[in-house]
């Protein structure tokens, strides 16, 4: 017998895959107050809410039975689909297998230390780019000048960096990126695809800025901007930069 | 134990050679047993600086590969006794280098000298990180223009993390700023690139500045490094140079764009 399979007589094949996800981290159980706060988010950035998938996070909840099936029903009225749930006890795990959630064990909680990313090695897909906040932990921050060629990055978080970008220097970031500098290269937040994330700096001159994918080039920039203090967030899928009151 | 310092730039043309020949002139000159090596393997140029091209039989590829001990192959200046140069080979390339026979070497020369100045090639490659790899220190030789203060910069990272120090995470190399070829009144024109600016950009310590001078041609052109012409503006602010080197305070000079009075307009007075 062979194991080599044709390939074209397979139907699917499985991959491993590392998506954003968004991490619902539930401290009520109440879906009426779940529901007000839905609201009021929908509001505020309803480009978020397109069918995002979510985790339910039932970890910080200290109850044994939840009202799942409200809870999810809520999410979807306000147009987020559900998709599993991570943590709870076990009669939580199996109502949502009833209600064809997946479900998963409980995050384990590691101290998480500010000032070194150097350990921290990319996590299962679902725990970090918690977009709905925006700053997700994990980040880091760089004490010191960033210099040309050089590359400083939080795969996992936002960047602070306390000191210039300069020209042909790379700063990215999971989350957000801060520069408490002039920043003269290139800095991209966002850099898995979080809409929420943003680009602040003390002077910006930047080469390129990058949100999600979305970027402006320096020829972009309105130059009356240039050596302001700026943030740089996505509205409507487009770049806006505004001055720092 | 010597002080292992590189002459470094990134860009070419800036005036590595010529400040590496000046500043050990320099140290030299006062009493500090003071040894600069070319590290420009293939563009041989420090003995044509330093004057004694004629006298050269061995070089550093010869004492790396052995075909030569290190005493055949140090020169001694004519003009100033405590100063020695290990001239690069003009026939090979950069890979005759190796990072071994190198290591070897200043190993040797820290024992009996001060200073060791390392002459870095232009460049990141393979020989500009040779020259800087083992260095306690750095001058970062820029000129007022923006193509070289980014290359300036881009070397600042790789002495942050491509050096002995910083892999064995010992004390940084040290890091200083040398501004050569400044012209105040092309600064004060805004064709140049002003003091302020470099500094912001650069983010270190500034250990001098050299202005343009038609004395640096002339010293490259006789062979005989600029620190030696004392009337020169260029030779004064490289003496200046190395004062604050060891650690002088001395003000900063040649920055300023000095409007010739009447008398020098008359007579055709200024710096030379």
């Amino acid at each position: 017998m062979s194991l080599n399979v044709d390939r074209a007589s397979m139907a699917f094949s499985f991959k491993g895959g590392m998506l954003p996800m968004t991490v619902m981290e539930l401290t009520s159980a109440d879906p009426e107050r779940i529901r007000e706060q839905l609201a009021g988010k929908l509001s505020q950035s309803p480009a978020f809410f397109q069918h995002t998938p979510v985790v339910l996070s039932v970890e910080k909840l200290d109850e044994p039975h939840l009202a799942l099936e409200r809870i999810c029903a809520v999410c979807r009225a306000h147009k987020l689909l559900p998709v599993a749930v991570r943590g709870g006890t076990d009669p939580v795990k199996q109502s949502a297998w009833a209600l064809g959630l997946g479900w998963f064990p409980p995050q384990e909680i590691k101290p998480r230390n500010l000032e070194s990313v150097a350990e921290a090695a990319p996590e299962a897909p679902i725990d970090d780019a918690d977009t709905s906040a925006g700053a997700a932990s994990g980040g880091r921050i760089y004490r010191g000048t960033v210099r040309s060629g050089q590359q400083i990055s939080a795969p996992d978080g936002d960047l602070v960096v306390i000191g210039a970008v300069n020209a042909g220097a790379e700063v990215l970031a999971a989350g957000s990126v801060h520069v408490y500098g002039a920043l003269r290269g290139r800095a991209l937040a966002g850099i898995h695809g979080d809409h929420e994330a943003g680009i602040f700096c003390r002077e910006l001159r930047a080469e390129l800025l990058s949100v999600a994918g979305n970027y402006k080039r320096l020829e972009d920039i309105d130059p009356r901007l240039l050596g302001h203090s700026v943030q740089v967030q996505l509205s409507d899928d487009q770049l806006s930069i505004a001055p720092l009151a | 134990m010597a002080k292992i310092i590189v002459v470094t730039s990134g860009k070419g043309g800036v005036g590595k050679t010529t400040s590496a020949a000046a500043i050990a002139t320099g140290l030299a000159l006062r009493g500090k047993k003071t040894v600069v090596i070319d590290f420009d393997v293939g563009l041989r140029n420090l003995d044509l600086i330093m004057g004694c091209e004629r006298r050269v039989v061995y070089d550093l590829v010869n004492v790396i590969q052995g075909e030569a001990g290190l005493n055949q192959a140090l020169i001694r200046d004519k003009r100033v006794d405590n100063l020695h140069i290990l001239p690069a080979s003009q026939t090979r390339d950069k890979d005759a280098l190796t990072s071994d026979g190198v290591e070897k070497i200043l190993d040797t020369l820290t024992k009996d000298f001060d200073y060791i100045i390392c002459d870095s090639p232009a460049g990141i490659e393979r020989g500009a990180q040779l020259a800087m790899y083992f260095a306690d220190a750095a001058v970062v030789v820029t000129n007022p223009e923006v193509s070289s203060v980014r290359d300036s910069d881009r070397i600042l990272g790789l002495l942050a993390s491509k050096t002995r120090r910083a892999e064995r995470n010992q004390d940084a190399v040290k890091e200083h700023l040398l501004i050569t070829r400044y012209n105040p009144s092309r600064v004060d024109d805004g064709d140049m690139l002003n003091l302020d600016d470099i500094q912001e950009i650069l983010a270190i310590d500034l250990l001098g500045l050299i202005p343009e001078s038609e004395a640096v041609l002339r010293a490259s052109n006789q062979g005989i490094p600029v620190t030696h012409d004392a009337k020169s503006d260029a030779g004064q602010a490289y003496t200046d140079t190395v004062s604050r080197l060891l650690g002088e305070d001395v003000p900063l000079r040649f920055h300023e764009f000095q409007k010739k009075g009447l008398l020098s307009r008359m007579f055709g007075g200024g710096r030379r």
